[in-house]
């Protein structure tokens, strides 16, 4: 027994010194190229924002989408920084969510120039839809690249799968167990009380009584429909919801670093959704809406209501799909109102 | 859990310590216990499944212990019926399903049973086969019936090699659970130099592999003869590296507690025939055919064309076992072809010229080659896009504008990996590792380690049997 403990110390020892030699090398030679393939940009957007910006915007595809269309082709976060005399810097990229920011916020260094970010809250995140969606496993994975620590053990907590790696069919069998099992706040006298029997009902069954001039069911119309009631029907469980967890140590982390919170919290298609599956349906993000309003106003965060501002349904880029991604004229509205809340901060 | 995993790097010596700390007595429950949580750590609701075979096979071979005539055969029946009928369900279900389709559809009729979202259970290929190569043995009498369902269940659970085997029967693993193994300097150093070196290639030579083979297959048609080539090359040295790095680990594990498993591979890229590649190659799964399917239907004590059915029937089997699809019928398929080929160029007198050295390494080249081109069946998500690979491979599709270039740090390790390969031929690392001195046994271990921590790939790629 000794002897395998002197051995292991021995192997330790190596270790700890091949991990160290290693990790000059890694950093200089391989570390950008890991963090680049694993999509994850925004950790040397950070490094250089965070030093000649008073503001950063940490956001999704919401600030990256154009429209065709629109003559303007800035995001929300250049129309702020235009609104607003501080620099506002954008660490934006696609689908990310709560748990990004919190690991890129914690890589705001102390001699930093910032003193305000602005966060999209994005409803659709808290579903089970996002929650449990394929984008995850790559997410989780880039996360750890952005783990405040040195490269070499980001990477070796990397490759040896230190982070929630779950199969795309187990995440997507747990998606459908919230589905039928989450209970919803409908009104007693409807009659679906999980999203799956809504979803049923919505398309299987048609209720919405969708069909085409001649007669037949109107397929596209129909999955739109069950769409916005699998993304939007859900009610957030404040122990259980991850995203809750998220933005709770955004706000943590942000008084410890000293830092001004506002939570853009983002215009959703409502017009659609009411015209679509009806008042039950828009009751439900209402619902929601106020209660992360309610949990995250507090000193020191200020959570701006953008659920209702961008009301034409026609200013939301994705016709046929539920995002939030506006044309300039919803891009304005979301930038103005932020920049108005949240003036103490931004002015 | 996965072995490459941080996890599993806190759960294996835990569970070491555990062992080696309790008394025999209570060991079944430790690695019972780990064993569960090992699994339940993929999915935790089919855990379940392997509880369901362990009650049905320990049930079975009690009854057909303790029966005799018809009733033996029965309950063996029943236990075969309940392993198959659980791999049909949830490994061939929806094949069936669209194979029926598609058939009634082509005879004029109409049909569109529902297909189901079903989650395969990892392994459960495996432990299927294991479980019923024990009730099989008690059947013909050549395996006395275990009477602890503890031990029984540890023979199915045993985590080391639960997913992804090596398939083992129960006179040797079994046997070996039940003897009271103390703590050996050697088991352990053994294990941990099997594991290292495991890990080294599942993580440095098939995860570094994989991105070049993925650029083969989703640009199928597009990419250029010679990069096909090298894509083609690349997943034979992916999925023997990726195979053989799971079984050198489990085979580590395993022998961290005293416990030997048998080699699944033997270096079977070094084959001079195809008949040698299978006696190389996933030993434990030949085996069991060869035991379980090929000797019962008569072997090769039958007329030839009986034996070639025979040897259809393995090698189709053998593809279907691999995966619901027609492409891994094929590839089983192909490689029975290729057998017969073999069989009877052996009975012409150019077998003497295949016996002289160059004739080796020529027919080594030729079997490499083969197989590697079989492989395109095994990888290919369809019969399509297994065609398109085989014209650009062949040249019949003109240049495709995707190359594919592996960079310096993906080749690295596998010539480190070859290298290796080459040095210990014939034997296996922590033998090979265990003969030199220190300084070069910690040398080959400081590389062994430098590579994982720095040129291991950065992708997540699950262990490819996993998904059987």
């Amino acid at each position: 027994m000794a002897k395998l403990v002197y051995k292991l110390a021995m192997a330790a020892v190596l270790l700890a010194a091949i991990v160290w030699v290693a990790n000059p090398l890694y950093t200089h030679y391989f570390f950008k190229n890991d963090v680049l393939e694993a999509k994850g940009k925004l950790l040397f957007d950070l490094d250089s924002l965070q030093y000649t910006n008073e503001v950063l915007y940490f956001g999704e595809s919401s600030d990256l989408t154009i429209a065709e269309t629109d003559t303007c082709q800035w995001s929300i976060s250049q129309m702020i920084d235009k609104l607003s005399p501080k620099n506002v810097g954008r660490v934006s990229t696609h689908a990310i969510h709560g748990a990004t920011y919190v690991k890129l916020i914690q890589n705001i260094k102390p001699d930093s120039k910032v003193k305000t970010i602005i966060v999209t809250l994005n409803l659709r995140s808290f579903g089970a839809d996002w929650i449990h969606s394929r984008l995850e496993t790559p997410l989780m994975k880039t996360n750890v690249l952005y783990e405040p620590m040195p490269p070499i053990l980001r990477r070796l907590q990397v490759v040896f799968n230190g982070y929630d790696n779950t199969q795309t069919d187990i995440r997507e069998e747990r998606r459908m167990q919230h589905w039928q099992h989450d209970k919803i706040n409908v009104p007693d006298t409807f009659p679906y009380k999980n999203v799956n029997d809504w979803d049923m009902a919505a398309g299987k069954d048609n209720i919405y009584n969708y069909v085409l001039p001649n007669g037949a069911r109107n397929d596209p119309k129909i999955e739109l429909a069950c769409h916005y009631i699998k993304t939007y029907a859900f009610s957030i469980d404040v122990d259980k919801n991850p995203r809750i967890a998220d933005f709770d140590k955004i706000v943590a982390l942000a008084k410890t670093k000293k830092l001004n919170v506002v939570f853009n919290l983002l215009a959703e298609n409502l017009e659609y959704a009411d015209s679509l599956v009806g008042p039950v349906l828009v009751n439900l993000m209402r619902q929601n809406r106020d209660l992360l309003v309610k949990r995250y106003t507090q000193p020191g965060v200020i959570v701006v209501d953008n659920l209702e501002t961008v009301t034409n349904g026609l200013d939301f880029t994705d016709q046929n799909w539920t995002t939030e991604h506006y044309n300039q004229t919803g891009r304005w509205l979301v930038a103005r109102n932020v920049v108005s809340k949240a003036d103490v901060w931004l002015k | 859990m996965l072995f490459n995993s941080l996890h599993f790097l806190i759960f294996l010596p835990l569970v070491l310590v555990l062992y080696y700390t309790l008394p025999h007595r209570y060991r079944w429950v430790l690695l019972f216990v780990a064993s569960s949580y090992f699994y339940s750590v993929f999915y935790p609701p089919y855990l379940l499944i392997l509880y369901f075979i362990i009650v049905i096979d320990y049930t079975a071979a009690r009854g057909i212990e303790n029966t005799e005539g018809y009733w033996r055969k029965a309950i063996l029946l029943v236990s075969i019926a309940a392993n198959v009928g659980l791999l049909a369900y949830f490994k061939y279900y929806n094949f069936f399903i669209l194979s029926s389709n598609n058939i009634i559809t082509g005879l004029g009729g109409q049909s569109n049973l529902p297909l189901r979202q079903i989650i395969l259970p990892i392994g459960l290929s495996f432990h299927t086969f294991q479980s019923l190569s024990y009730t099989i043995e008690v059947y013909w009498k050549r395996q006395k019936a275990e009477r602890h369902i503890g031990y029984f269940a540890n023979y199915v659970l045993f985590f080391p090699q639960m997913v992804a085997g090596p398939i083992e029967r129960y006179a040797s693993l079994g046997a070996q659970l039940h003897i009271k193994q103390v703590f050996s300097y050697d088991n352990i150093a053994n294990g941990l130099r099997l594991i290292l070196y495991g890990l080294f290639i599942k993580m440095c030579v098939a995860d570094n592999m994989a991105p070049l083979v993925d650029q083969l297959y989703s640009n199928p048609g597009k990419v250029g003869t010679l990069s096909t080539w090298l894509g083609l090359i690349a997943f034979s040295i992916q999925i023997y590296a990726d195979f053989y790095g799971y079984s050198t680990i489990a085979i580590g594990a395993g022998r961290c507690m005293g416990i030997k498993m048998m080699d699944n591979f033997k270096q079977p890229y070094f084959a001079t025939g195809i008949q040698e590649f299978w006696q190389r190659w996933h030993i434990s799964l030949s085996t069991w055919f060869r035991d379980y399917v090929y000797i019962p239907l008569g072997g090769s004590r039958v007329k030839t064309a009986r034996w070639m059915l025979n040897i259809l029937a393995v090698f189709g089997l053998s593809g279907l076992w691999h995966g619901a699809n027609y492409t891994f019928i094929i590839w089983g398929l192909a490689h029975a072809t290729l057998y017969f080929i073999e069989y009877f160029v052996y009975k012409t007198p150019l077998v003497k010229l295949i016996k002289t050295p160059v004739g080796q390494w020529v027919s080594g080249a030729f079997t490499f080659i083969a197989v590697t081109l079989i492989w395109i069946f095994f990888r290919a998500a369809d019969i399509s896009q297994a065609k398109l690979v085989i014209k650009t491979a062949l040249g019949i599709i003109p240049n495709g504008a995707v190359i594919i270039m592996p960079t310096l740090w993906q080749l690295l390790p596998v010539a480190l990996f070859i290298l290796f390969e080459i040095i210990i031929r014939g034997k296996r690392f922590e033998i090979w590792a265990g003969s030199y001195a220190a300084p070069v046994r910690w040398v080959s271990y400081a590389l062994l380690a430098f590579c994982i921590v720095l040129f291991s790939g950065i992708q997540s790629y699950p262990f490819i049997y996993f998904q059987f």
